[in-house]
């Protein structure tokens, strides 16, 4: 079912067990690409490629929140959180998750409300669910 | 959620509530569009006009986060008043006092910012009805911004 990204939720915890949503996000991405590995032969029509292991990683957008600094902690962890990604809470069932290490950035403008962007890598298995 | 018009309703009376004001503009303070003076029933001919020149929304998973609001806050005084061009002058810069930089409480919400983004253009207005007339503005574009 095509639902709409509004209720999107991006959750982490710093002890890698349950995930909690993190406060004012506005967006975030996975990508589950997979390098490939060249096996092409003598004689082979095209080249062959072979699967080698996805490089999971994405990023997110949001607002700073005074009363929600776990991004900016564990940016600095030296030890991977558990974060969770829902498309939409209203499917909570649907989500991916694993042990992820992130970054954050900060940026304020005079106009505007500070914005806080983060971009993360698994540290683990990262898979999606049902 | 909170009512977006109770932003607009307390700029107002922020405006009415402040004496200094009141002696400069005495007809009172008016969304959108001047009334009757608020001191004599009649013609309101010193006042000041607060309009919503354009408002958006910034969401967050799950809800409305900010309602970024652009305001033109003016005096209009009749040219004819007493006083006009220096009350029109001193109304404009107890408008700045009141509003730049100042929090504005509205239940429901968490002020961010008030500031002004540019003064308001004309300074005299031809009445449109009688060319003879001339209003005198002062004031600006305030950018009004709360979270929820």
């Amino acid at each position: 079912m095509i639902k709409s990204g509004r209720n999107g939720s991006v959750m982490y915890d710093p002890a890698g067990v349950t995930p909690v949503a993190l406060i004012a996000r506005t967006s975030w991405k996975a990508s589950f690409k997979t390098d490939y590995i060249d096996v092409t032969c003598f004689g082979d029509v095209n080249k062959v490629k072979v699967p080698g292991l996805p490089d999971i990683a994405g990023s997110g957008d949001g607002f700073w929140d005074s009363t929600n600094v776990v991004l900016f902690a564990a940016a600095s962890a030296t030890t991977p959180g558990k974060l969770k990604l829902v498309p939409n809470t209203t499917e909570a069932t649907f989500f991916a998750s694993g042990l992820a290490y992130l970054s954050a950035d900060i940026d304020v403008p005079v106009s505007g409300a500070p914005g806080v962007s983060f971009s993360w890598v698994a540290a683990g298995a990262f898979v999606w669910a049902p | 959620m909170p009512d977006s018009s109770d932003i607009d309703n307390a700029l107002v009376a922020k405006l009415l509530a402040d004496a200094t004001l009141m002696l400069l503009t005495p007809d009172g303070v008016f969304l959108d569009e001047a009334g009757a003076s608020m001191v004599t029933g009649g013609n309101a001919t010193r006042f000041v006009i607060v309009s919503l020149v354009e408002e958006h929304d910034e969401a967050v998973f799950g809800r409305r986060a900010i309602e970024d609001a652009l305001y033109l806050v003016e005096a209009r005084l009749l040219s004819t008043t007493a006083g006009a061009t220096a009350n029109g002058k001193a109304a404009g810069a107890r408008i700045d006092a009141l509003l730049e930089d100042q929090p504005l409480t509205v239940a429901g919400y968490t002020w961010m910012t008030t500031h002004r983004e540019a003064r308001s253009t004309p300074r005299v207005e031809v009445d449109d009805a009688d060319p003879t007339i001339r209003w005198y503005r002062r004031g600006g574009h305030y950018r009004v911004q709360h979270s929820l």
